[in-house]
């Protein structure tokens, strides 16, 4: 299946929530203009080629997740989401929103993160899947995981692999930059966590990208202990 | 060592000798006297690598043989009765293993979102394909979902009777039941009362009034409240539960179904978040557990149902909002004589809408004091605890009264502050907090912005909250250390993303001089012994201590063990280290001790004892520490379009004794962000002519996301009180109490007027310049 081009599939960026905002504004508007179906593309008006069409029976479907080729057979309506999470054991990637408004769903379709549950699963086809899963196990964890542990990146951990996916999206791009708190902000700022663990997060990816370090966090530790001197509040 | 002790105890460099009487076997409390080699330092949590791997299985996540997908088809309308209802098409869908009526004909449905019927199929998209087919007639009714306007007469009455109060674990400890009688859809609630506040105002030669509201708040959990049932013959149940209280789901999910609780297994390895609405089996609007043990049976399968993002936003709890009239009596010398709060709220069709204690118990130096606090009904789903319940609200009101005062007084609201706190941590919090946030340059600063007309400006505010450690003495956690020399800590506690079952390795590796990734942690599981709810902050001060208790009987097992190997004559003289024991240069490894062992393993069960002691103070109407707390908050505003951003937050608390740096920062966190979001943008909004939510989602819904955090700086004011044996406190609610309060107030401080509403919006920031403009121009009437 070929690969389309269009605002929310910007190679570099990726999926961004205020890309998906535009992109939902304008089929909006546009369903709101007009009684018929809003026509796709230009051809596409003709009736179509029903022999070819998805239909309501499951269709072949072959892509790569997490480095393993998969052959297998899916019904046209089932999202990437749920083929992954109830078909492919693939349950770190989280459903929390559904609509692509938070990021949790995230996996990479050919170096892009993507929100799963905004796409079909057979708009894969031909493509390689990155899950949290590929990015490394519990024994062998990636630099971006184990900063992610040593920083507490992670509260309740609903929210994870999706920054995972947008940060380590963010550190193939940038290969070797000396990247900014601002960059890793815009790398995730379509991934919501409720936990509020947001400057954890940050601190992460400036540690693998910049090399150690990359705490900003200023902490001060006031001991109940006897001074020396008498002080007081 | 039972009896009496001396302990150290206090803050700071303030610190003294206190008398304490110990309950038998209580170890004795670390004080500021013991120094601590592994509790209290930062430690990654030990669950991490299999957050980060997506290894972790939440309730969402599980997968059992035969499992069937539930979805529930929920009432349309705010109000209505049931005319007809068949499931009937729904059982012959495909895929379909259960379909169930939840209503019958005559029943009448209160809120938008009320449970109908249920359905479980293999897949949960033809779950919900099939609740299409069900045939449900309703008869609509008039309803009310704005709180104004379900206070007034004649509106449609929500409930005809009276009402029960559902209360849970993550309800404030101490707050008082309401007692009024229901008029109308009011129900006068709880009540705070010190001396006469009405006479006291009618006397006062200073009075400020003003009316603060605050909207209402959806806990936004990003695992949706779900469980999956799963019947081991008629009489015994598995379930996993998304929840904070594993205990709490299995007494329900046992009394809904009339089972002998230690027959029903509650087994929560992860969850994804809570926020106080996740206790007991079922959520606070939509019988959850029961229905999906309902449809288990019916189908004779396994069944999952997790709520979708519409559903956890509607039927799962919220924060009440409120209308807040304050009124305060003061001299001309700014010595506040009266506070006088009337708050309404709405908790949906349920109860729950006080406002906290900021006015009552933190203002201690006022001498008249009265809070009133009224449910009004409306037809919305139920409220439930939200982090701090009623704390966030109270605050922003009180908060910004006294702050509102100081102006009118011509005082710093710091000033005002210290003059009526009497809660000597507090009172250094702020101190602190006004010399490190460079307060009165900021506070010039601002001014000058004011006085330039400038378009950008920048403000400063500060507010305060109380909390209490209301750590409990139910839970019973179990060590066993092994021949083989194995330590394993058991509890069936849960862990809702505070990072418990860390702390937990830490105080046994304390103890027992143990490297903290050598110590095996078990816990989410009924099976473990009796845990704790996670709410009112007090995992942690629960479960610590019990941690402790258990290692240090194991420990005194050991020990005698070692003293007939290396022949001493008492355990006193055996000297423990990361290799072993040891006396004078001889050593006997961890390995070799633990070989000493009879029998497989030793076994020892430990539990917190009832408090030692209160240090400094105590909360009020409570044998136990209060928590003290103060944040600072810069805020920046585009007076032209009214975008407001909150730039920075200094938090200053205190958590007892600092258990896990790292976590403990993450909490704290947390808390400011999602006080932030309460501030300036969170909002659920009701449409009040269909009668539903508008924005069950998370797109309109709109949380706090990576920009919009404030650069957050942290000073913790470490309190040992001597209270149990480990000095934890809780920190969870406390972080969150005054961030809202404390943007309102910098706020306040930019524009020089308040804006009395939350969530602080552009349109509000506008709203309240022009009024500004217009009394200035307008003049003296």
């Amino acid at each position: 299946m070929a690969k389309r081009d269009g605002p929310e599939h910007d190679e570099t960026r990726g999926l961004t929530r205020r890309g998906l905002f535009r992109s939902i504004g304008a089929a909006t508007l546009v369903a709101g203009c007009t009684k018929e179906d809003p026509p796709l593309h230009p051809e596409s008006r003709a009736v179509a080629d029903v022999d070819g069409a998805i239909g309501l029976t499951p269709t072949p479907l072959e892509f790569v997740l997490d480095g393993q080729p998969q052959k297998l057979e899916v019904e046209a309506r089932t999202t990437l989401l749920d083929l992954l999470r109830l078909d492919l054991d693939r349950t770190g990637t989280k459903l929390v929103c559904d609509r692509g408004a938070c990021g949790a769903c995230m996996v990479m379709v050919d170096d892009v993160p993507r929100n799963s549950c905004m796409m079909l699963a057979l708009d894969v086809a031909g493509a390689t899947v990155t899950t949290v899963a590929g990015l490394g196990g519990s024994s062998q964890l990636s630099a971006l995981q184990q900063a992610f542990v040593q920083h507490d990146a992670l509260q309740c951990g609903f929210c994870t692999s999706g920054m995972l996916i947008s940060s380590s999206a963010l550190l193939r791009r940038s290969a070797g930059q000396t990247l900014e708190r601002a960059d890793v902000e815009d790398a995730i700022a379509g991934n919501l966590c409720r936990c509020g663990t947001y400057p954890h997060v940050v601190d992460a990816v400036l540690s693998v990208a910049n090399g150690g370090g990359g705490s900003a966090h200023n902490v001060v530790l006031l001991r109940a202990k006897p001074s020396t001197k008498s002080g007081g509040a | 060592m039972p009896g009496k002790t001396k302990l150290s105890v206090g803050y700071g460099p303030n610190i003294k000798t206190i008398n304490v009487e110990l309950p038998p076997s209580e170890p004795r409390p670390w004080d500021t006297v013991d120094d601590m080699t592994v509790v209290g330092t930062p430690q990654p949590r030990i669950d991490g690598p299999l957050k980060v791997s997506g290894e972790a299985r939440y309730t969402h996540d599980i997968a059992l043989e035969g499992l069937l997908h539930a979805a529930v088809l929920r009432s349309p309308w705010p109000c209505a009765k049931v005319s007809r209802i068949d499931v009937g098409p729904a059982a012959k869908q495909a895929g379909v293993g259960a379909a169930i009526a939840l209503v019958g004909v005559g029943d009448k449905l209160i809120f938008a979102g009320q449970d109908v019927a249920a359905v479980a199929a293999t897949r949960p998209e033809l779950a919900r394909a099939a609740l299409a087919s069900i045939i449900v007639e309703y008869e609509p009714q008039p309803f009310v979902v704005q709180t104004r306007d379900a206070m007034r007469d004649g509106s449609p009455q929500v409930h005809e009777a009276a009402v029960e109060e559902r209360r849970t674990g993550a309800d404030e400890p101490g707050a008082e039941r309401a007692q009024g009688k229901l008029s109308g859809n009011v129900r006068p609630g709880r009540s705070q009362k010190r001396g006469d506040a009405k006479r006291a105002l009618n006397k006062a030669p200073v009075r400020f009034e003003a009316t603060y509201t605050t909207q209402c708040h959806t806990h936004s959990c990003l695992e949706t409240h779900g469980v999956v049932v799963r019947w081991n013959g008629k009489k015994a149940a598995t379930v996993w539960a998304s929840t904070q209280s594993i205990f709490g789901v299995r007494d329900e999910f046992a009394a809904l179904f009339g089972l002998e609780p230690s027959k029903v297994q509650v087994i929560t390895n992860f969850m994804g978040g809570g926020f106080g609405s996740k206790f007991g089996a079922n959520a606070s609007g939509t019988a959850l557990a029961k229905i999906a043990g309902d449809l288990a049976r019916a189908a004779d399968k396994p069944v999952k149902l997790m709520l979708d993002r519409a559903e956890e936003h509607v039927c799962t709890g919220n924060r009440p909002d409120s209308i807040q009239l304050v009124k305060l009596g003061a001299t001309n010398k700014g010595k506040l004589t009266a506070i006088h709060v009337q708050a309404h709220g709405t908790a949906g069709i349920g109860t729950g809408a006080g406002v906290g204690r900021n006015a009552a118990s933190v203002y201690t130096k006022v001498p008249d004091v009265l809070v009133e606090s009224a449910d009004v009904f409306t037809h919305a789903g139920p409220a439930v605890a939200f982090r701090a319940p009623g704390h966030t609200q109270g605050a922003f009101a009180m908060e910004s009264a006294i702050d509102e005062l100081a102006r009118q007084l011509g005082m710093d609201p710091i000033d005002l502050r210290l003059a009526h706190d009497a809660h000597p941590v507090r009172r250094w919090q702020l101190e602190l907090g006004r010399e490190r946030f460079n307060w009165d340059a900021r506070r010039k600063a601002a001014a000058d912005m004011r006085a330039r007309n400038t378009r950008v400006r920048k403000g400063v505010g500060c507010a305060v909250s109380i909390w209490g450690d209301f750590g409990g003495t139910e839970a019973r956690v179990t060590i066993e250390i092994g021949r083989d020399g194995r330590v394993v800590v058991k509890n069936g506690v849960q862990d809702i993303g505070g990072g418990i079952g860390t702390v937990m390795a830490q105080v046994a590796a304390e103890v027992l001089h143990r490297p903290v990734e050598e110590i095996e942690i078990q816990i989410g599981d009924s099976k473990l012994g009796p845990g704790v709810g996670s709410g009112g902050s007090k995992t942690t001060s629960s479960i610590t201590p019990a941690v402790r208790n258990a290692a240090e009987l194991a420990k005194a097992e050991l020990a005698e063990l070692a003293q007939t190997a290396l022949e001493v004559n008492s355990t006193k003289n055996l000297r423990w280290t990361a290799e072993g024991v040891s006396v004078g240069r001889q050593t006997l490894s961890w390995a070799d001790l633990c070989k000493r062992i009879e029998g497989e393993a030793i076994v020892a069960v430990g539990f917190r004892a009832r408090n030692s002691a209160a240090h400094p103070r105590s909360f009020p109407g409570f044998e136990t520490p209060e928590i003290a707390g103060a944040q600072f908050a810069e805020v920046e505003i585009d007076t032209w379009t009214g975008e407001v951003r909150c730039t920075q937050v200094l938090a200053l608390h205190d958590c007892g004794r600092v258990m896990n740096e790292l976590t403990l920062r993450s909490q704290i966190n947390g808390g400011i962000i999602l006080g932030t979001g309460y501030a300036l943008m969170e909002e659920r909004v009701m449409d009040p002519s269909l009668g539903v939510m508008l924005n069950a989602n998370l797109e309109q819904y709109k949380a706090c996301g990576v920009k919009d955090v404030p650069e957050i700086s942290i000073v913790l004011t470490e309190v040992i009180s001597g209270n149990n044996s480990t000095g934890a406190y809780g920190i969870g609610e406390p972080a969150t109490i005054p961030t809202a309060a404390a943007i309102a107030n910098a706020v306040g401080d930019a524009l020089g007027v308040h804006v009395r509403s939350l969530p602080i919006t552009p349109a509000k920031i506008l709203d309240a310049l022009e009024q500004q403009q217009r009394a200035s121009q307008g003049g003296t009437k």
